[in-house]
């Protein structure tokens, strides 16, 4: 043999040898991206097909009987566009509810039924849990090594599921003002979606998959033209009709600008250890009542602006539905004075509200016009317009719907 | 996934066996995978791991990472409360699970872990494991160990085999180091997890050798990446410290949040999901898919390593 057939042969051994990696790193590649793929090809409609008036009649007959016990891991998405959002706190994985607002955010379920829940935002080294047990209910926090037992506890367990699954997702709940006094499921949903009928587009698809579930997918989309949600989905369980999940999209992104939803979802009913919680020996053990539990969480500054009662109570909406319009009265000096007051006490989100604040402050841009000048912010779903005149305006609407609203 | 993999191993038995040209490039053949290959391969990878632990530097490396947790563990004990109180106030840094040492012994080692996964586990696994081909071919040992019938890909194995051996061994050490100290300095007893649930002593340790397997696994993915590396090189320190800024890059691009879609993808991120043990019920969800990030590395770099030292020219 030739040392030229030699060499040759020796090259091309080399280069099939090399053909092993590249087919690990393609192997690798196809399991990361075969989910996706796997549930593209069994998207065929499995489901029935139904109306969004059967979905709906059908979703609240499943609420009337109570939900379905189940556990679960959610995911929280937010890209909300809002500027000056200190990210990187939350990167490190703080456990700070006030971080849900910006990035990812994962929270574990368990739901018993009959008033058993278990929340967890697992951190590293920490973990911030939620447990509501019939009348009982705990917050432990790993971090500082805190139980905390919560009075008014038929509350508490609303606010949790608000925290949760149904956190933002005002766009619905905003719809059917005062629910109708209809008596059936059908009568009611007829009734809801008559109402919506008169702004919104509704659509159903039955071909969803949500966390490995068949799933319905429910589209609202607004018909005027100046919100700034294109629309919101909600996908909900083919079975047991449980939201799964909740995606707003804004107009100026193809991603949604804020998701929450199951990744993985299981309808066992979960352990009962899951409920029951004793504080650790050894631990700081508090009792609070809900008031002074969101004053300590309190970092949320939309929160602490909500508190701040009095400005609230000159507050008024102009429009309905998606454009909804709020105008209350507000100047700079009370959006300076609010941040201060986060720094009196140990809140730790507090100087992140000073930073957001400011952040606000610095994007905003001056406009003015016929009603007078002030100054607009926009994110992906919310604009506000803070006028020279004292007045503050915000809703889902472009900058042009506020100052059209400001001149009336 | 096992079908793709079957193809391209196939496909690679077939032109393996030709005569190559450079020394010690012949493979396997048939009649070489002898029922005593796998004996004679364990006794490849005892004389390797001889040869490791009984290298001063490799000592001296878990020693080091032994002498950590006792000096964490006499600092706690000393000036526990201003630390403690420090810690808290800091949340989400995992800095509070240094308050519950002075509470449990048994924390010692979760904290010394979560400590030392950062950098000096990750030192400690790339000194051992780039400078397993690297440092035999920048010594000119290569071409004599490949004189013998072992075949390359067998030595390669075992190379491998000895840097797992290593991390094991290194978490091992910091994980008794731990116990140890914990339990002298400190009160034991039943131990409270993150999620407030309290376990039994014995559970707790359990749980800490679990923590000390999950660890191990995610250093063995980061002993394939330097292994590759050390096929590419004849000079161990660059393969070393390559592996090294490596580790680094990959953790300052873990905590850009810009670059949040990343993480999933980025090994560093996976090593601190050992926390998932604390917690009840166990996050094996979450730990299992480290698990298969894991061996994911292990493949690609694992199969890199192998393609580039089976196929290289030894000159040296």
């Amino acid at each position: 043999m030739s040392e030229q057939t030699q060499q040759r042969r020796a090259r091309r051994g080399r280069a099939v040898r090399w053909g092993v990696p590249i087919a690990a790193v393609a192997v690798v590649a196809g399991a990361v991206g075969a989910g996706p793929v796997i549930a593209a090809v069994q998207g065929d409609p499995v489901l029935p097909e139904r109306t969004a008036e059967q979905l709906l009649a059908d979703a609240l007959q499943a609420t009337k009987s109570g939900p379905t016990p189940m556990s679960g891991t959610v995911l929280q998405t937010a890209s909300l566009g809002v500027p000056g959002l200190p990210e990187v706190s939350s990167g490190m994985g703080g456990t700070s509810p006030a971080a849900l607002l910006t990035g990812s955010h994962e929270l574990k379920v368990w739901y018993g039924g009959d008033e058993r829940l278990r929340l967890a935002m697992p951190g590293r080294m920490s973990e911030t849990d939620l447990i509501v047990n019939g009348d009982q209910a705990w917050l432990w926090e790993s971090d500082s090594s805190t139980a905390t037992r919560i009075k008014d506890t038929g509350e508490a367990a609303g606010h949790a599921s608000g925290k949760g699954p149904g956190h933002e997702s005002g766009h619905e709940s905003g719809h059917p003002e005062a629910l109708p006094t209809a008596a059936t499921p059908q009568q009611i949903a007829k009734e809801v979606l008559q109402r919506a009928d008169a702004d919104t587009a509704v659509g159903v698809s039955s071909s969803e998959k949500v966390a490995g579930r068949d799933a319905y997918q429910l589209t609202l989309a607004p018909k005027d033209a100046s919100s700034l949600v294109k629309e919101v989905k909600l996908a909900l369980d083919g079975e047991t009709f449980v939201p799964l999940r909740v995606q707003v999209y804004a107009k100026s992104a193809a991603e949604p600008a804020f998701e929450v939803g199951f990744t993985s979802v299981s309808f066992t009913p979960p352990a009962p250890e899951n409920f029951t919680f004793t504080p650790p020996p050894g631990a700081k053990v508090k009792e609070q009542s809900l008031d002074e539990l969101a004053k300590g969480l309190g970092a949320d500054p939309q929160a602490r602006q909500e508190k701040g009662g009095k400005i609230a109570e000159g507050m008024r909406t102009v429009g309905k539905g998606w454009t909804a319009v709020a105008v209350l009265p507000f100047s700079a000096q009370d959006l300076k004075g609010l941040a201060p007051q986060g720094q009196t006490g140990e809140e730790a989100g507090s100087p992140e509200a000073q930073a957001v604040t400011d952040a606000l402050l610095k994007s905003a841009t001056p406009v003015s016009g016929p009603w007078g000048s002030g100054k607009v912010v926009r994110t992906k779903l919310v604009s506000a317009l803070l006028t020279d005149d004292g007045r503050l305006l915000f809703g889902a609407v472009t900058p042009e719907k506020l100052t059209e609203v400001a001149g009336r | 996934m096992s079908t793709v993999d079957v193809t391209g191993v196939t496909a690679e038995a077939g032109p393996a066996p030709v005569p190559d040209a450079a020394p010690g490039l012949r493979e396997d053949t048939p009649a070489s995978r002898r029922p005593g290959a796998a004996r004679a391969w364990l006794r490849l990878l005892g004389s390797e791991a001889g040869l490791t632990f009984r290298r001063p530097r490799n000592l001296a490396v878990l020693a080091v990472l032994g002498i950590i947790p006792v000096l964490i563990g006499v600092v706690m004990r000393l000036f526990a409360e201003p630390i403690a109180a420090e810690a808290a106030d800091g949340p989400g840094n995992g800095g509070a699970i240094f308050a519950q040492i002075t509470g449990n012994g048994l924390f010692l080692t979760f904290a010394a872990l979560s400590v030392l996964v950062q950098l000096m586990l990750p030192v400690a696994v790339a000194v051992v494991a780039g400078d397993a081909v690297a440092g035999e071919a920048g010594g000119g040992t290569l071409r004599y160990l490949l004189t013998a019938p072992a075949g390359r890909t067998r030595l390669l194995a075992a190379k491998y085999g000895n840097a797992v051996l290593f991390c094991l061994a290194a978490v091992s050490v910091i994980a008794l180091s731990a116990l140890v100290t914990g339990l002298a300095l400190f009160p034991i007893g039943p131990i409270t997890l993150l999620s407030g649930t309290t376990i039994s002593f014995a559970e707790g340790l359990l749980r800490i050798g679990l923590v000390v397997l999950y660890v191990t696994a995610g250093m063995a993915a980061l002993a394939a990446f330097a292994l590759a590396l050390s096929t590419l090189t004849e000079v161990a320190i660059g393969a070393i410290a390559a592996t090294v800024v490596t580790v680094i890059v990959i953790q300052v691009l873990g905590v850009i949040p810009q670059l949040a879609w990343l993480q999933p993808y980025l090994l560093t991120q996976w090593w601190n999901e050992f926390d998932g043990v604390l917690r009840d019920p166990v996050a094996a969800g979450e730990m299992g898919q480290g698990l298969l990030v894991f061996a994911a590395y292990v493949v690609i770099f694992g199969s890199i390593a192998w393609a580039r030292f089976t196929g290289k020219d030894i000159t040296s």
